[in-house]
């Protein structure tokens, strides 16, 4: 696949000509000062007096040197089908790295950037905690030049295909769409958790201040005026219904900021998605670099009758999940959703799966599991509160209706391509991945799944994220499972990975 | 004993671990158990005031440990066929995880001072997956795993970088 002529004995010698823009430093050093500038603000306005507060600022000295040295000493270039970045002046470091093993090329652009017009690019490979490559910050045209490279290159290596194709928009959010994902989405929550947390960290007391100081008066007042149970119960709705709202229109402001002009476009091969109103991202990675899919319905996406569809791809992860392709869709009517997915994956025959329902039984055997937690349950409440604390014991039947929705929903599919599994009554998802990406396979049976005779499936797909669900195959009979785990088993050694 | 999890047993047989990794089975939860039982020894023999509680329960809990040590001895089979390696483990919990050898990234042989005077080893598969991106065979045969590893490892070589 690789030309020997194109090794780092002769790249050695290619000119890696190409710089950062001449304003990087500027970037790296923000970069650096972000986690110092809030403490040397707070310093340099509340310091008492004596200038020992300004020691600090030999440190952002140390590192304008240290952002200016770097931009000096980073050179990039393209020799054949490799990338050639050079970088130290001391201890120097020269690193190859070959455009069909880029998975993802992120651009971002923060509203600073967007003034300079630069973006920071990285490129990313399966697996491993670091970026192959970051770069910060190029001019937006050679960023996107290099994007475009990338992806021409990367093809051409895989399937030599050299004409560059046209871009073809898959899907894009109009503004009323992009007010929707704010409306299903918890983002909220994230800003009042992270601000919560924020303040707590400069000041302990402060929130809990905070929290007496309203509470205090809202108290105060209510008890001063001695008003009857119907206007506290109006005022607490009316407290509980400001509190969701405000929670709400945050996460509508955020999903603005994050989502505005969301459009995923496919070039050829390669997959871009580009979204942000302030700051911009766009990313793009390789068709089968996806390695999994979650279709996700929950209460207020069918209120809305909209789902949303996520893939994983097997990038370097460092928690910040803007950077990677994740959100194909971040809200799409169902119809669009199984268009995109037959789009992509033609040969899975999405919209022709044969779903197997679990039998009825599985039903038993998802409600079994909440008895023993119910008893414990109804039994201490008794032993504190008296007869009344027997109430818990209503839960049995609702967790019954609950399995039996769960059971009547659950099901998987599987045809020569891809394995598909759903699951959820309330919230719903599927979670489906191509044969190919699979990478092992586990059964497991709990003393329960034994007296049951059920088992559990679970199959492995490289880059799955902490928060999607597993793909796996719940409350199966038992000979079921084990057919599909030795069937699938012998499907995986015969066909060679490709991810 | 227990009737095996997938029942339609194949030409190769599933393998027991040798009768010499018994005692770092024993131990792994053995130690652990009983040093963390000490604390709350001590503390319970001071606050009720007998001093009988100090050897007794971290006793109990080394005992405890050795039974669950013995049991997970037991019921360790390994299984190499022609699609890949398979590992059985537990009898309460039962889980079987199968790594197909065209999945395997690479592999590591880890080999403990108390494994080496034993001539065990522990064998560890490496796969591009999530939840199990390491599968792990513990105290295996020393021969046992090395040609483990070879077996698997061939199979890298044949598929050339797609």
């Amino acid at each position: 696949m690789t030309t020997p002529e194109s090794t780092p004995a002769t790249t050695d010698s290619v000119a890696a000509d190409h710089r950062l823009h001449p304003m990087s430093w500027l970037f790296v050093l923000l970069q650096q000062l972000k986690q110092f500038i809030l403490p040397l603000i707070v310093l340099l306005f509340f310091g008492r007096g004596d200038r020992n507060e300004l020691w600090p600022l030999i440190g952002v000295g140390v590192l304008v040197v240290l952002s200016l040295w770097q931009y000096f000493t980073y050179r990039y270039g393209v020799a054949g089908d490799h990338l050639v970045i050079r970088s130290g002046l001391l201890e120097r470091s020269l690193r190859v790295i070959p455009f069909a093993r880029i998975h993802n090329v992120a651009l971002q652009q923060s509203v600073l950037h967007r003034v300079f017009g630069v973006a920071e690019v990285r490129l990313e490979s399966a697996g491993g905690r670091k970026p192959e490559a970051e770069m910060r910050v190029l001019k937006l045209d050679d960023a996107l030049a290099l994007e475009s490279l990338v992806r021409r290159r990367g093809a051409a290596v895989v399937e030599s295909a050299d004409a560059e194709p046209d871009a073809r928009t898959l899907l894009s959010l109009p503004l009323g769409e992009v007010l929707r994902v704010g409306l299903v989405s918890n983002r909220g929550m994230i800003v009042v958790g992270a601000a919560a947390a924020a303040v707590s960290q400069y000041s302990p007391r402060a929130m809990p201040n905070l929290f007496g100081e309203v509470s205090g008066r809202m108290f105060g007042y209510a008890g001063s005026h001695g008003f009857g149970m119907v206007e506290y119960g109006a005022s607490a709705l009316a407290l509980v219904v400001l509190v969701v709202g405000a929670l709400r229109l945050f996460s509508v402001l955020l999903a603005l900021l994050q989502y505005y002009g969301f459009r995923l476009s496919e070039h050829g091969r390669r997959l871009t998605v580009e979204r942000g109103l302030l700051g911009r991202w766009r990313t793009s990675a390789s068709r089968r670099r996806i390695q999994a899919w979650t279709l996700h319905e929950g209460v207020l996406h069918r209120l809305l009758r909209r789902r949303s569809l996520d893939v994983d791809t097997a990038v370097a992860e460092d928690g910040r999940q803007q950077r990677a392709l994740r959100e194909l869709a971040p809200i799409a009517t169902p119809a669009a959703c199984d268009a995109l997915i037959e789009h992509l994956l033609p040969r899975a025959g999405w919209s022709r799966l044969q779903w197997r329902a679990l039998s009825t039984s599985a039903a038993w055997r998802m409600f079994l599991p909440s008895v023993p937690w119910v008893l414990v349950v109804a039994a201490a409440l008794s032993w504190r509160f008296g007869a009344w604390g027997w109430l818990a014991l209503a839960w049995l039947p609702w967790a019954a209706f609950k399995a039996q929705r769960r059971a009547r929903r659950a099901g998987y599919a599987l045809s020569d391509e891809l394995i598909a599994v759903r699951e959820g009554w309330w919230s719903r998802h599927w979670r489906f991945a191509e044969l190919d990406k699979l990478q092992a396979l586990h059964l497991t049976r709990s003393p329960i799944d034994r007296r049951c005779g059920t088992a559990t499936l679970w199959l492995d797909t490289s880059g799955a994220g902490a928060m999607t669900p597993p793909l796996r195959i719940r409350f199966l009979p038992e000979a079921e499972a084990v057919g599909l785990y030795d069937s699938l088993s012998r499907t995986l050694a015969q066909r060679p990975l490709r991810w | 004993m227990t009737e095996p999890l997938n029942a339609h047993a194949d030409t190769v047989a599933w393998q027991p671990l040798p009768t010499r990794a018994r005692l770092l089975f024993v131990l792994a939860p053995t130690l652990p158990l009983f040093f963390v039982s000490l604390f709350p020894a001590f503390t319970l023999s001071r606050l009720l005031d007998v001093w009988a509680i100090l050897p007794a329960l971290p006793l109990l809990a080394a005992a405890l440990g050795a039974w669950i040590g013995t049991k997970q001895y037991r019921h360790t089979w390994w299984r190499l066929d022609d699609d890949g390696l398979a590992i059985r483990r537990g009898r309460l919990w039962q889980r079987e995880t199968r790594v197909p050898a065209t999945r395997v990234q690479h592999l590591d042989i880890k080999r403990g001072p108390l494994q080496r005077s034993r001539g065990l080893a522990t064998l560890v598969v490496h796969t591009a997956g999530t939840r199990h991106s390491a599968v792990t065979v513990p105290n295996l045969d020393a021969g046992d795993a090395e040609r483990l590893r070879d077996r698997l490892g061939r199979q890298i070589d044949h598929d050339d970088d797609a």
